[in-house]
């Protein structure tokens, strides 16, 4: 009989624990959700891209292979992926392909806007040219509005692919936008010609007509 | 009672009693590794903690939208995801250690702080050895259930995301049925060595108590002759 309290105690004691354990696992998958709803929602307006290559681009194109085009913010983390990814399709396409990442820096940028680690990761990636793209004028030319933006057009000038290269926000790996790459430059065909673009917005405030083409461009279902 | 009866009386109740002190010294040893090993997880993952805090500080201070600056989702994650992470393992080992419950979640909590640590990385596959080397750490409690634990919460978290958004475990929507027992291949294979290693240290555990429970036993017993041997020669003094 003296011992019953203690046993009593001590079952709630060990109740209490089971169900803290419990909402602890609740809270800790919640916590992950969030994470994953913030890696998996693709930026407003993406890439949008004109079927042609634009007639007033400053950007060279080449004329014997495909040219693509990264669209990256200098200062933008996701966008380390992204490159990691150009490197990727570059070491097994590099014959194939002319590649330019165009940096956005923007009007009355500070002296340092582009010096951080991503102009130099960028620029040692064999077979990229690296270029500053002021005022963001060729972003908004070839309509892209979230850094790590890629526009693919063939030796003609005929838009092949627009959208991303990485499969969630600053997220390493495989992904639908090099799966269509690489498809298009072996077999000159895909499923899609375009995947959702996960990084930073490059303007402070995209515009109108990109932000409602992004919205309806998530650019993963088949 | 023959004497050669109560012999074995005797030598039963020695054997008995060699057998309580053998399992009464493993419970203790076993007792220590866990405790010890709870208290280890427990820094680790404070230390895991303000590492992740660190290389979010580090890697993605800010987020960005054209010139505008915010704090980055990884930021305020590592500090209230990884803090959450670790709340209730920490909490246990301080204030239950030695207990099934607190490894088990300490389990689950390691494999969560890898999780972690693989998104905050940006998905790199040199953090995807973070698991196996949580797995190997969780051997040090030399009881297999706690790695079927941490299997079961690495392979749930990879399991779900496959489900929800397959593209960020495959790179693929529509991956083959298979894919996801290649991913789970290597943590199984590495499991299903740290398995058997933890088993034979239990064996051990339970060798050296029995060994020393003897060792005891025979000690105490030639004490205890020497001591009736004294007591003889001091009567057999004293008579003279």
């Amino acid at each position: 009989m003296e011992r019953a309290p203690a046993s009593d105690s001590s079952r709630l004691a060990s109740r209490l624990a089971r169900i803290g354990a419990a909402a602890w696992l609740l809270a800790v998958a919640g916590g992950f959700g969030v994470l994953w709803k913030y890696k998996s929602t693709p930026g407003a307006g993406g890439a949008v891209a004109p079927g042609r290559w634009p007639a007033g681009s400053a950007v060279a194109r080449s004329t014997d292979r495909a040219t693509m085009l990264l669209f990256a913010h200098p200062r933008c983390i996701c966008t380390r992926a992204s490159l990691a990814e150009l490197a990727r399709i570059l070491a097994r396409f590099h014959d194939r392909l002319d590649a330019r990442v165009l940096f956005w820096t923007p009007r009355e940028a500070p002296a340092d806007w582009n010096t951080g680690d991503l102009w130099t990761s960028a620029a040692r990636i064999p077979g990229v040219t690296v270029v500053r793209d002021a005022g963001g004028a060729e972003a908004s030319r070839f309509e892209v509005a979230t850094s790590g933006g890629v526009v693919l057009y063939d030796a003609r000038g005929h838009l092949l692919f627009k959208g991303g290269i990485t499969a969630a926000r600053g997220h390493e790996g495989d992904s639908f936008g090099q799966e269509r790459i690489a498809s298009l430059l072996t077999t000159g065909a895909a499923d899609r010609a375009d995947a959702p673009v996960f990084g930073c917005a490059l303007e402070d405030e995209p515009p109108a007509r990109m932000a409602r083409a992004g919205t309806s461009n998530r650019g993963g279902e088949r | 009672m023959s004497v050669a009866r109560k012999a074995l009386e005797m030598t039963r109740a020695a054997t008995e009693a060699i057998v309580q002190r053998a399992e009464t010294r493993y419970e203790a040893h076993r007792q220590e590794i866990l405790r010890s090993t709870d208290r280890i997880f427990a820094w680790l993952m404070i230390g895991q903690w303000i590492f992740a805090i660190a290389v979010a500080l580090i890697f993605s201070p800010y987020g960005w939208q054209g010139k505008v600056k915010t704090v980055h989702m990884h930021v305020w994650v590592a500090l209230f995801l990884g803090a959450a992470i670790i709340s209730l393992p920490v909490a246990l080992a301080w204030r239950r250690p030695g207990e099934l419950l607190t490894r088990h979640v300490i389990a689950a909590g390691q494999m969560l702080s890898s999780a972690l640590l693989i998104h905050l990385s940006g998905g790199r596959i040199e953090t995807h050895f973070h698991v196996f080397g949580s797995l190997a750490f969780l051997a040090f409690y030399r009881d297999w259930p706690v790695l079927v634990t941490g299997t079961v919460v690495v392979a749930t978290e990879h399991l779900i995301r496959g489900i929800v958004w397959p593209e960020s475990v495959y790179g693929i929507p529509n991956p083959e049925w298979w894919r996801f027992l290649e991913h789970a291949f290597w943590v199984v294979f590495c499991v299903s060595i740290l398995i058997p290693s933890c088993r034979r240290g239990v064996r051990d555990m339970r060798v050296m108590a029995e060994r020393g429970a003897e060792l005891e036993a025979l000690s105490e017993n030639q004490w205890r002759n020497s001591s009736v041997v004294d007591r003889a020669a001091a009567d057999t003094r004293g008579d003279r």
